[in-house]
């Protein structure tokens, strides 16, 4: 069988569903993990610098995405993902990289516009994505007006409620600020729009995104220590780190919250692509709203018109979430991305069933995983650490809602158990 | 680790033969050059807003 028919003889109808499904649950659990991301800061003095908590998150981020691999699956898997396809590691750092100053640029946001103006308008990377993945790896070619009104109409609808929900959200402008703080919002969402650039050119080759994530974690950590000391200066930033270090706990722990978010995003990336994926795990904003008014006792004697935009906003959000849900990739469109997925192939050598085998979910190597001593080494640092980090943690004085804090915890872990069974039993991870 | 990656990948001959034209294929690879672009810019933008 030639090179080019090993990649482009369509997938069974069958397992492109499973597929399909899988990364559809995958952006629902993303949406819901990143969101409950947020949890751990709101209780962090608000008095420390956002650069500082940025980069400590950044650091739980660090440890939790060598980590989690390991336990996972064990890191030979990085290594031979990278001897696949060594020029992804390129695209990883820079993901990793944008990812870090739009994440800056947010702080600046909030600061001058308020999050009422700023969410929206960084969300509006899933447009940017939606349009990327159409002219760049032909998502969306072939697949039929109704997918089209589905994806753009539903990411349409979500941008409209994410509008309503952070008005609902409070937050001024600050006097004089309002411009620069709207353009360092958008820039923000021209780059995480833009970063899913690499996130899809990774998955359409093949890279597996427990090994694109560790790298990726690389050019996050170099591109925020970088800003942190250029902002701050060593000295200031010692003693920063020093007055949290009682928070230090939550913190990394936000930043490991993130990490299982973001694994989701990336499966769903990968399997339902990004003018699916990014809109789906834009859900985030209303995880991070039902922590904020349930458990955090946020928007309590607001008036009805608060509510009616948080009620109305919720709706519109879902509903769209539910139309891009509805609207996953026909057999003529998954051809189309076949294409994109050969034309990379060709360009950067990489073997056939290789890629092939990541377009299907399944493995190429056949060789069972065994966990190295260095996973195990990684797994039993990274708790060290978390573990030394919690015996000095205390929590602050925050009046917080226990119950909600059970049952939204208990539904993070139940679609956790349910994407990770499931992303098992379909793919094995791959 | 990457270190231990990057000496397997230089004992791998059809890697070696494979790498040849990797830089070239990055550096004219447009899928390279709108991300790190639109990074240059961000970086700018934060600059300025400094």
């Amino acid at each position: 069988m030639g090179a080019e028919t090993i990649v482009r003889s369509p997938i069974p109808a069958s397992r492109l569903r499973k597929l399909q499904a899988l990364g559809i649950l995958c952006g629902f659990a993303a949406g819901a993990w990143l969101g409950g991301a947020e949890a751990p800061i709101k209780i962090i003095n608000p008095s420390v610098s956002a650069v500082t908590i940025s980069l400590v998150m950044v650091l739980g981020v660090f440890l939790a995405r060598w980590s989690v691999p390991a336990l996972v699956q064990g890191t030979s898997h990085v290594r031979n993902d990278v001897r696949q396809a060594p020029h992804l590691v390129v695209w990883a750092v820079l993901a990793g990289c944008m990812w870090a100053v739009a994440n800056t640029l947010t702080i600046y946001a909030i600061r001058n516009v308020g999050l009422s103006i700023a969410f929206p308008l960084w969300n509006t990377n899933s447009l940017l994505g939606i349009f990327w993945g159409f002219l760049l790896f032909n998502e969306l070619r072939g697949a039929g007006w109704r997918c089209w009104l589905g994806v753009w109409g539903g990411a349409a609808g979500m941008f409209a409620g994410a509008t309503l929900l952070a008005f609902a959200s409070s937050g001024q402008a600050t006097p004089g600020k309002a411009f620069t703080g709207v353009i360092a919002a958008l820039a923000a969402g021209i780059l995480w729009g833009t970063m899913y650039i690499p996130y899809r050119k990774a998955y359409l080759t093949g890279m597996n995104p427990l090994s694109f994530v560790a790298f990726f974690t690389i050019g996050e950590l170099v591109t925020m220590t970088a800003l942190a000391l250029s902002y701050l200066g060593a000295v200031r930033l010692w003693q920063e780190l020093l007055s949290v270090r009682t928070a230090l706990f939550w913190l990394m722990l936000g930043g490991f919250i993130w990490v299982i978010g973001d694994l989701f995003q990336q499966y769903a990336t990968k399997y339902v692509g990004i003018s699916r994926g990014i809109p789906l795990s834009n859900t985030n904003q209303l995880w991070g709203l039902l922590w904020g008014v349930m458990v955090f006792h946020e928007l309590r004697g607001g008036s009805p018109r608060t509510y009616a935009e948080v009620i109305g906003g919720s709706i519109l959000m879902a509903l769209g979430a539910v139309a891009i849900a509805l609207s996953s990739a026909t057999g003529r469109e998954h051809v189309s991305w076949q294409d994109a997925a050969e034309r990379e192939g060709q360009r950067y050598g990489i073997e056939d069933d290789y890629v092939r085998a990541s377009m299907e979910g399944r493995e190429s190597n056949t060789a069972p995983s065994r966990r190295s001593l260095l996973d195990w080494l990684l797994i039993v640092g990274t708790s060290a650490v978390f573990g030394t980090l919690a015996a000095f943690a205390r929590l602050p004085v925050v009046k917080i809602d226990a119950v909600w804090v059970a049952v939204l915890a208990t539904a993070m872990l139940a679609l956790l158990a349910t994407c990770a069974i499931t992303l098992w039993r379909t793919t094995r991870f791959r | 680790m990457y270190s231990v990656m990057l000496a397997d990948m230089a004992n791998d001959p059809n890697h070696r033969v494979r790498s040849k034209g990797l830089l070239a294929n990055i550096l004219s690879d447009i899928h390279f050059w709108i991300p790190a672009l639109v990074l240059l810019a961000g970086l700018i933008i934060l600059h300025k807003l400094r």
